[in-house]
């Protein structure tokens, strides 16, 4: 009976790995003229919706490529594979796209946990890898050593921090800044750090730096305390549930000053959460769909699959943007020419300016997003970079 | 000057917090002899309860939180009699009690997760946001309201185990059951009133809680202070839980305010531990005449 169980199990399981590999492959031609290029990231599970976009977008950048004459003489053609966001599914997927896919290259994943565990394959395997939107620091740099075959379009977390800081300091003119963070978060301990460096170095004065710990929900002691030191912005690098308990404490205690937050803030359940007390309030954040710059994609993306792009889309597509380029100056598909063209990429996204940097291959002082709470909505103000 | 007194305003606000949930677990330990862990279960239902009354069933605020406080008793008694009730029967040892509480306790995280949803719910405005403002101090509405609530419902307590019939076969049970039990009283029945009272000030302590900082299904979580608010005070006393509730809440704000909020719980947890070291009962422990 027992032993009857395990084989159904393995069938059932190597069943729904087969199925899992199979969804997205087996169309268009093959053949010499054509060029493989992977995919990975979640077409099932609730991060499906982020996965599918992604693909979508590269299906409509390749067509759009291959009507166009190509690349390099050839035309491209997208694998993509289920990860379910699995990490170990990552690696089967990264696996199984080069050894029997022959991808000269791979964009995704957008998890950073995945993101992570496949650095091992692609240098086993040499072929690069480009994230979408992975922003955990460790995506491609280790204990200080930068991995060889992972790049991403996206900023990564702590970069928010300067951005913040900057645009306190120089747009909006705050020299006295209060932090408050969550010290058992290491995305928010990330945000605090480079947002005090940045608004240190460029002349502002932090006035208080107070901690909480995930899954408070007092944060009165630590709002009094700043209060007393009368910052004009108060920078809350945390998620939305946190932010809009700590707005709403900082207004009952009669704190009247700018609110600052990073890319865990927007949400609906923000505003409906924190009302009037996030009202004039700024963040940071990837991109901003109001974006004059990304009108266009948006719309051709709209008139092939009648919807819009979710944020996955908009850097899958500089994902694809930025590999073309490395291509056309390696004049190769070979992958490691590509790798080594990638570490000197420079070109003009439609989320923003990337320039990959050699030594961690993130896209160096990219733009970010600007937006200002107003009348209880989210207006883009502009994008932002911080440069050193 | 208007710091300290700001603080101290804070510290009392999240004191009477704890105190309202400090004295359900009083009051079920000070009986049965035991951590009703399910109790922070009990208060995350009773701000769902309210939650749904007012959004859904469109009920008036003291509806809804009586309401609330009323379902939360059901479930208390409810959870009394399925997962107490049967080791009583087998008078089995009080490390059983606990393990059934915390079952009971995972039971109704997870069974809220699994037909609700993870996700946060806001209570919607109730008492105008603006706060009292006396000379530079800001004293928020809510939190008025929580400390008279705390207080009248702490007071009614008292009078009902000081002044009624029940009371008394109350406080004769938690002095010896097995002599109540000969005297007459039916331990059966006081020991489901208990469950009751405190699964009422569960459910309106979830109602408070739930408006002040949103609803979700691991607000159990935070009973975890008013557990050691009550050790602080001594299990088993009624007067020790709310007392020890305000010191947790006014430690734990003039640390953050004065000291450093990440030394917080380190310090708030270092003084329990000095004060079981010195004090093993608790500040006003279960001793014979505090017994309630």
């Amino acid at each position: 009976m027992q032993k009857r169980l395990i084989i159904f199990l393995v069938l059932l399981l190597t069943a729904t790995v087969f199925a899992a590999g199979c969804s997205n492959q087996g169309q268009g031609p093959a053949g010499g003229d054509v060029v493989k290029i992977g995919w990975i990231g979640s077409l099932t599970g609730d991060t499906a919706v982020w996965g599918q976009s992604e693909l979508n977008t590269l299906e409509l950048l390749a067509g759009e490529l291959n009507a166009s004459g190509g690349l390099l003489g050839k035309k491209i053609h997208i694998v993509g594979y289920d990860t379910r966001g699995d990490a170990t599914e990552a690696v089967n997927a990264v696996k199984r796209l080069v050894s029997q896919d022959k991808v000269v290259a791979i964009i995704g994943p957008n998890a950073s946990s995945s993101a992570m565990a496949i650095s091992g394959t692609l240098e086993e395997m040499k072929v690069p890898d480009i994230a979408t939107v992975a922003t955990n620091p460790k995506v491609t740099v280790m204990d200080g050593k930068v991995k060889p075959f992972n790049f991403r379009v996206c900023f990564i977390d702590p970069y928010q921090g300067a951005v913040a800081a900057g645009y306190a300091f120089d747009v909006l003119g705050f020299r006295k800044a209060a932090v408050l963070y969550d010290v058992a978060d290491e995305y928010s301990q990330g945000l605090a750090e480079f947002f005090i460096k940045t608004f240190e170095e460029k002349g502002g004065q932090i006035v208080a730096k107070e901690a909480f710990k995930s899954g408070d929900t007092d944060f009165r002691p630590q709002l009094a305390k700043i209060k007393a030191t009368n910052p004009e912005v108060i920078f809350m690098p945390y998620y939305f549930k946190e932010a809009a308990l700590s707005a709403k404490q900082a207004r009952d205690l009669g704190i009247k000053s700018v609110l600052m937050g990073g890319d865990g803030w927007p949400s609906d359940t923000l505003l409906e959460m924190a009302g009037d007390a996030v009202e004039g309030s700024y963040f940071v954040n990837h991109l901003d769909f109001d974006d004059p710059e990304v009108q266009d994609f948006k719309q051709r993306y709209n008139a092939k699959y009648g919807k819009m792009p979710e944020l996955n889309g908009y850097l899958a597509h500089d994902a694809f943007m930025v590999l073309v380029d490395a291509v056309k100056r390696a004049n190769s598909f070979d992958p490691v020419a590509i790798r080594d063209a990638l570490e000197t990429v420079d070109i003009e996204g439609i989320t923003g300016k990337i320039k990959i940097g050699k030594d961690t291959h993130n896209p160096e002082g990219k733009e970010a997003a600007i937006i200002k709470i107003e009348g209880g909505k989210y207006k883009f103000q502009q994008k932002y970079a911080v440069t050193d | 000057m208007n710091q300290i007194l700001q603080q101290l305003i804070n510290g009392f606000s999240i004191g009477s917090v704890y105190a309202l949930m400090a004295v359900g677990y009083s009051l079920v330990y000070s009986i049965m002899n035991f951590s009703n862990f399910a109790h922070g279960g009990v208060i995350m239902l009773g701000a769902y309860f309210g939650f749904f009354f007012i959004t859904l069933f469109k009920m008036p605020f003291w509806v809804a939180f009586i309401g609330a406080g009323i379902c939360s008793m059901l479930v208390a008694v409810l959870v009394e009699r399925m997962a107490y009730k049967p080791l009583r029967a087998r008078n089995a040892p009080f490390l059983y009690f606990m393990i059934s509480a915390m079952g009971a306790s995972m039971f109704i995280e997870n069974f809220v997760i699994a037909t609700i949803g993870p996700t946060f719910r806001t209570y919607p405005q109730i008492f105008p946001a603006e706060p009292f403002s006396l000379g530079g101090i800001y004293v928020g509405r809510l939190d008025m309201m929580m400390f008279l609530i705390s207080a009248v419902s702490l007071i009614a307590l008292v009078y009902f185990i000081e002044c009624t019939k029940l009371g008394k076969a109350i406080q004769a049970t938690a002095f010896n059951p097995r002599a109540s039990a000969l005297m007459g009283i039916n331990t059966d029945s006081v020991i489901l009133t208990v469950f009751g009272l405190g699964g009422f000030l569960a459910g309106i302590a979830g109602v408070l809680f739930g408006m002040k900082y949103t609803v979700y299904p691991q607000i159990g979580f935070i009973t975890i202070k008013s557990f050691i608010a009550a050790v602080f005070g001594g299990l088993g006393s009624l007067p020790g839980a709310v007392i020890g509730s305000f010191i947790l809440g006014i430690v734990e704000t003039m640390v953050s305010g004065y000291i450093m909020s990440q030394y917080r719980d380190l310090i708030s947890f270092s003084l329990l531990i000095l004060i079981l070291v010195f004090k093993p009962m608790g500040l006003m422990g279960k001793s014979v005449e505090d017994k309630a």
